[in-house]
């Protein structure tokens, strides 16, 4: 997609809209005039619905909270890609100037049977929760900072801790994957631990526990596609997999756990 | 940390020991796990075999006295034929598996689905199950025409001898046959170029250092064993046009 050289853009939107978990829902289509490419996606958003509400129209319900891409809160599929064209980019980061004058944005909620949808493009998302609250933390008080270099740790398995860290628990990975499938955030938060010192005693548990939670949830299985590294607006790369995938072969076969 | 909900209740399977080994045929990644292990292993089957028949190439006289010194070994043969028969089952039973609890987790399709991989074309690993089913087919058919008549099982109507360079010929000059074994070394040859290398991210093997490698060598490794099974089907028949089979 092109950046737009144009000031403002007259676009036609369809929109999932569904009025609870269990009503059937559709595709609508709306109109907006004047958009500013200076917009953010939300704003954008935002200015439909007050033209909703002026209308006396129920406005579309959509997932936000920062704006500013840490808190993984929004998440929609944007004419087919999970937070949009861009890489490395949460919907509320997505600048109009993506798109051209003119052009038709088809905007659906994540699909999967993990993620039920709660109303238009809001989906639950607790499936996530429940992963984290069966292995997703260290059990003991770890205390304050330590003194520098006091638990030494590798540059290299500290750099991929940070960058596991990275991982907002958006869902794009799953909304990204033909499979539904959750690897790519388990792994984040799997990895994240496995590498640092503080990890090491729950290590075999926290793999266990937090793969079977993933099955119980009904998220698919990987294919290796690697469609959920490229929609990541973390960063969170395919090798994590990788790295969950020895975690939890070494404990199911190796550990007392 | 509580564990909670997430373990099952001890059964019988605790009792006996096998508890890692349901979860090894039970979950996601264990699944994912034993295809990769017995993809790979599969895969050192198909260099052996691609190893014997290209002495289609050198001559009746070679393949015979490989074809007949391989199935002396009858002890062998029975302990490998059964390895790889639940090698080809395991690796089936989970093809079906992961598929059925893929299309599961998403039952609402997206109205538009798009790639954010730049330049990715929708190839190999989106086929696997579809092209795993067409080189099964093949896999049955070939048995049919090969190894099923050796044992004196003839469903397809040929005459067979006893001069396995003879009737490998012979099934290969049938066009359809012909045809049929070319596409199904093709096939198969997609089916590898995604299998050989997602098998290494499966197993955990993701190293900084080797995955290059092993991503080349993986699509190597499938125009290798594409290539040289559809070269004997193209042209073994060709070279060998004027032999006539020995009955001993």
């Amino acid at each position: 997609m092109n950046h737009s050289t144009s000031k403002t853009l007259n676009l036609t939107l369809k929109i999932w809209r569904q009025t609870g978990p269990d009503q059937p829902g559709a595709l609508k289509t709306y109109t907006l005039t004047n958009i500013s490419t200076d917009m953010s996606f939300l704003e954008m958003l935002d200015v439909l619905n007050e033209q909703l509400i002026a209308k006396g129209e129920e406005p579309v319900a959509f997932d936000h909270d920062c704006r500013e891409g840490i808190c993984g809160t929004c998440g929609v599929m944007i004419n087919g890609q999970a937070h949009g064209p861009d890489n490395a980019t949460t919907t509320c980061q997505l600048h109009m100037r993506k798109f051209n004058d003119g052009d038709t944005i088809l905007i659906e909620p994540w699909r999967a049977k993990a993620f039920p949808i709660v109303r238009d493009l809001v989906v639950n998302r607790s499936a996530f929760d429940r992963i984290i609250q069966s292995g997703g933390y260290v059990s003991v008080n770890t205390g304050g900072a330590p003194d520098a270099n006091a638990i030494p740790v590798p540059g290299h398995m500290q750099k991929d801790a940070m960058a596991a860290a990275a991982c907002i628990g958006c869902g794009a990975c799953v909304a990204s994957c033909k499979n539904a499938s959750a690897m790519l955030f388990v792994s984040a938060k799997v990895t994240h631990m496995a590498n640092l010192p503080q990890g090491q005693a729950e290590r075999s548990k926290r793999v266990l526990s937090m793969v079977a939670t993933m099955d119980a949830e009904q998220f698919g299985n990987c294919s290796n596609t690697a469609e959920c590294e490229a929609a990541c607006p973390a960063g969170i790369k395919l090798s994590n997999i990788a790295q969950m995938n020895r975690e939890y072969m070494k404990a199911l076969l190796f550990s007392c756990e | 940390m509580e564990t909670g909900s997430a373990r099952p209740k001890a059964g019988l399977i605790d009792w006996i020991g096998l508890r890692w080994f349901f979860l090894l045929l039970s979950s996601s990644i264990g699944q994912k796990f034993v295809m990769g292990v017995t993809g790979l292993l599969l895969c050192g089957f198909l260099v052996a075999h691609l190893a014997g028949n290209l002495l289609l190439f050198a001559g009746a006289k070679w393949f015979n006295d490989y074809a007949h010194k391989l199935h002396e070994q009858w002890e062998f043969l029975i302990v490998a034929e059964t390895g790889l028969f639940v090698l080809f089952l395991a690796h089936i039973y989970l093809a079906f598996a992961t598929t059925f609890g893929n299309a599961k987790a998403r039952e609402e399709q997206y109205a538009v689905k798009q790639t954010k991989i730049k330049g990715r074309v929708i190839g190999a690993n989106s086929w696997m199950f579809a092209s795993g089913a067409v080189v099964l087919g093949f896999v049955l058919l070939h048995l049919t025409d090969l190894r099923l008549a050796a044992d004196g099982i003839n469903l397809r109507g040929f005459k067979y001898t006893d001069d396995a360079f003879g009737n490998t010929l012979m099934v290969l000059k049938n066009p359809i046959s012909r045809a049929v074994y070319v596409i199904g070394s093709i096939v198969l040859g997609i089916h590898l170029s995604h299998g050989f290398a997602s098998a290494f991210q499966s197993l955990g093997l993701n190293h900084p250092k080797y995955m290059p490698l092993i991503k080349i060598g993986g699509k190597v490794f499938a125009v290798v064993i594409a290539v040289g099974f559809a070269s004997i089907a193209l042209f073994a028949p060709e070279i060998w046009r004027g032999y006539v089979p020995v009955s001993h």
